[in-house]
């Protein structure tokens, strides 16, 4: 039995974050769970994919997040329970259902797990998604733990159903992705059917209803400030005698606040906000009235600071209100302790602080960016690439591994800014420049939202390539199925999609597979692509180096090496290649053969036919 | 109370290693956080993980306040100095992990006696040990990042015994025991061994 579902109630385990809130869920009795991967949300859906069949539940990785936000509101509506977790900009795909589903409201609880990446460490932006709550009028909690992850997300069905809304449960990175003891429950299966009982006048916002739902939305907003006031997510943790000075904080600013207070011995009150949308305004006006300075510490923006400055304002309060409007702490990356010690001992001892006593960090060493793995069929594409146009073609990019090709020596990556956004920006390029322009897109980010695209562009007769880098699987949040997949999750049957009839059904006339480990074929594909005088398509496709190599173990492959006395130190394969298998150092190159994938683009790519297959 | 900061390149196995500290502290009844790295940062990148075991509620060490600098790697050990200070012991697998820069930008990699000079200016201490070899002497080649558990628990740093750490081992790689289990103790042994020296 997976450990998940193992842990006996009363047991203490230590779980992910993301893992913390699937036995919640579980515990909740969830029918229903879906997902689009993304980090830092991915291990939520991995984990409920990995027991969805012995626990009796559903759960499918969904085409997008709208899609996935879509089907829980079907269950949910219907009365079961359903959870829905995605990555920060996840939630903008999935916002357009959300924010007229707190309209309608739900029956059966409904969940969204919103992971949000302050400091950007897998993202491209690092927005703050308490803003849904406040933009949608949706309650919205904060776990600051994993021990608060399964606790919230097991609590917020409840809260769903009491008010018959939508809950976001909104973690970051730093919770997410932190391990740490969690004292579990009872695993209570719910109701897995309920009939849906039909109630247009409720369920269908056309503009008389939605008109009379937005004032239901608002009264329920008021109900659900009663409950925020009552609850024991919202609490005081007293520092050392507490004091004067109070500080109000919410997620994984809370464990800096109060680990930076404690190793300062600061005697200060810590108001630590849970369920933090809407605001528990009362107590908030309590806090406020018996602390002189209130520090409100909260990652990125101001969203708590913004409304309690309100709450003084309507009270009369004169409480000293600090935190990112006076420059006390920054609103761009994540905190840590030593940005709450700085503040705090402004605060309190009028600044000051002693030096930190780290090593000043070494400034000249050698860089270890993330790269693209030993065996990747996407070097192999960007090489062919880069060999057909000479760099000389504008590169459309979007979210996956691939995206790694922006750096040197492929330089595959020129704009960039969402899921799908290659295919919609490649047409807005090519009206305006003269330069050739190619999209990448990989096959589960083509599903997921190239495809509206690529009907626009052979609708208005756009002229460019668009190549869908097609390694088998959502590789870079750790290889889960996607609609082209063969197997979906464990126990569950699929349809394949293959993305060669979605390319034909969106009417392209032109379109070719290859196989990016065949350069030569690959380069004169793309040349013969560029001539077409509308879009053209081509499908790289080779399955991931990290699959292949797990697929066959065992099997003999053929390792590359450098046959030192035919080279000709041209360094093509360091400089115009990249695979981290091949190392020049001191004017040798050489391939460690332990990293060698043995796919043999490398003796391709030498113009010398220095590298050569071993026998 | 401990803080454990753990570094190494993507695919060292440093978040298994870093469960393995987590279950040990549990299994032992003590409090325990850890931080990973997940997603695209794993794609042969810098990878960071901290292990924190004691009474506090953030995951993540403040610079200069390490107890131990667990490298999985060798130019890594110089990036995880940042956390060390004179409070601080760092152990290092001399194990090279050669990144693209170092071919690309035409850069030396810095040899085991500058890590250790650079190490020793500011930590209290420092360990290399040859962890792949030590795996590979005891039949388990894939185990390295076992050697380093061995290594933590060595140093005694934590006030975890040998027994929490072996069932943790136990719970958490689940196959090869004895291999793994040899490879614990081979790594202990080779740490203690150094730092009675």
């Amino acid at each position: 039995m997976d450990r998940l579902l193992e842990a006996q109630p009363g047991s203490k385990v230590l779980l992910l974050g993301n893992e913390a809130i699937a036995r919640g869920a579980l515990e909740a009795g969830v029918a229903v769970a879906t997902t689009y991967p993304g980090t830092p949300a991915s291990e939520i859906g991995d984990a409920l994919a990995r027991v969805a069949k012995e626990a009796g539940i559903y759960f499918e990785y969904s085409v997008n997040e709208m899609v996935a936000t879509e089907i829980a509101i079907g269950a949910a509506a219907s009365g079961v329970r359903a959870l829905v977790s995605m990555k920060h900009v996840g939630v903008n795909v999935a916002s357009d259902a959300l924010m007229t589903f707190a309209y309608t409201g739900t029956r059966g609880g409904f969940v969204l797990v919103t992971a949000d990446d302050p400091s950007c460490h897998s993202s491209q932006n690092e927005q703050d998604n308490r803003y849904y709550a406040l933009l949608g009028g949706i309650p919205l909690l904060e776990p600051a733990s994993p021990q608060e992850c399964y606790e919230m997300v097991k609590e917020a069905f409840g809260i769903s159903e009491k008010l018959e809304l939508p809950v976001i449960v909104r973690t970051t990175t730093r919770v997410s992705h932190v391990r740490g003891p969690v004292v579990v429950g009872k695993i209570v299966p719910g109701p897995k059917k309920k009939e849906f009982v039909k109630d247009p006048k409720r369920f269908v916002p056309v503009p008389a209803v939605a008109r009379e739902r937005h004032l239901v939305l608002l009264q329920k907003m008021k109900d659900a400030e009663g409950l925020a006031e009552a609850s024991r997510f919202n609490r005081t943790d007293k520092v050392g005698s507490g004091g004067k000075v109070g500080v109000v904080t919410s997620s994984a600013a809370y464990n800096y606040a109060i680990d930076a207070a404690k190793s300062l011995e600061f005697d200060i009150d810590i108001l630590k906000l849970g369920f933090s949308y809407p605001l528990p305004t009362r107590k908030i006006s309590e806090f406020l009235k018996s602390h002189a300075t209130v520090l409100v510490a909260e990652e990125l923006e101001p969203v708590l600071e913004v409304a309690i400055r309100a709450v003084a304002q309507q009270k009369g309060l004169k409480t000293r209100i600090l935190g990112k409007s006076n420059g006390l702490l920054p609103r761009a990356y994540e905190f840590d302790q030593s940005i709450l010690m700085a503040a705090l001992s402004s605060v309190i001892a009028g600044g000051n602080l002693a030096e930190g006593t780290g090593a000043k960090p070494l400034t000249d060493l050698p860089t270890r960016p993330p790269v693209l793995c030993a065996g990747c069929p996407h070097s192999a594409t960007y090489f062919a690439v880069n060999k057909a146009t000479n760099k000389k073609a504008i590169f459309a990019s979007d979210i996956g591994c691939y995206t790694l090709g922006v750096s040197p020596p492929y330089n595959a990556a020129d704009l960039l800014v969402c899921m799908g956004s290659s295919v919609g920006t490649a047409g807005g390029l090519a009206k305006v420049n003269d330069l050739p322009v190619i999209a990448f897109i990989g096959d589960s980010t083509f599903y997921h939202a190239g495809i509206p695209g690529l009907i626009n562009a052979v609708h208005q007769r756009h002229k460019f390539l668009l190549m869908i880098l097609d390694n088998r699987t959502t590789a870079m949040t750790g290889h889960q199925p996607h609609p082209g997949s063969e197997k979906g999750v464990p126990g569950q049957e699929v349809t394949t999609v293959p993305i060669e009839q979605v390319v034909q059904g969106c009417g392209v006339k032109w379109m070719k597979v290859v196989d990016p480990y065949d350069i030569k074929t690959t380069t004169e594909t793309v040349k013969e692509a560029l001539q077409q005088p509308g879009i053209s398509v081509i499908i790289a496709r080779r399955e991931c180096a990290l699959i292949a190599e797990r697929n066959e173990k065992g099997a003999i492959v053929k390792k590359s090496y450098v046959d030192q006395d035919a080279c000709k130190k041209c360094r093509t394969c360091v400089d115009r290649f990249q695979c981290p298998a091949i190392s020049s150092i001191d004017k040798v190159r050489n391939i460690d053969e332990a990293l060698c994938a043995g796919c043999g683009v490398c003796t391709q790519v030498c113009p010398h036919k220095a590298i050569k297959e071993a026998r | 109370m401990a803080d454990i900061y753990l570094v190494g390149v993507g695919g060292q196995g440093i978040i298994t290693a870093s469960r393995i500290i987590g279950e040990a502290a549990i299994i032992a009844g003590k409090n325990v956080l850890l931080s990973e790295t997940h997603g695209m940062a794993q794609r042969g990148g810098s990878v960071v993980c901290t292990a924190r075991i004691g009474d506090m509620s953030s995951p993540l060490i403040p610079d200069g306040s390490a107890d131990l600098l667990l490298s999985f790697e060798l130019l890594e050990t110089l990036r995880g100095l940042c956390k060390a200070s004179r409070q601080t012991l760092v152990v290092a697998s001399n194990e090279r992990v050669v990144p693209l820069s170092i071919s690309k930008q035409k850069l030396s990699y810095p040899t085991q006696d500058y890590v250790l000079t650079e190490a020793r200016k500011v930590a209290k201490g420092c360990v290399i040990i040859d962890a792949s070899k030590i795996a590979e002497n005891v039949e388990a080649p894939m185990s390295s990042n076992v050697v380093m558990i061995g290594a933590l628990a060595g140093t005694h740093v934590t006030d975890l015994e040998e027994k929490h750490f072996e069932k943790a081992i136990e719970s958490v790689i689940q196959r090869m025991l004895e291999e793994n289990l040899a490879a614990f103790r081979a790594g202990a042994k080779a740490v203690a061994e150094a730092l009675t020296q």
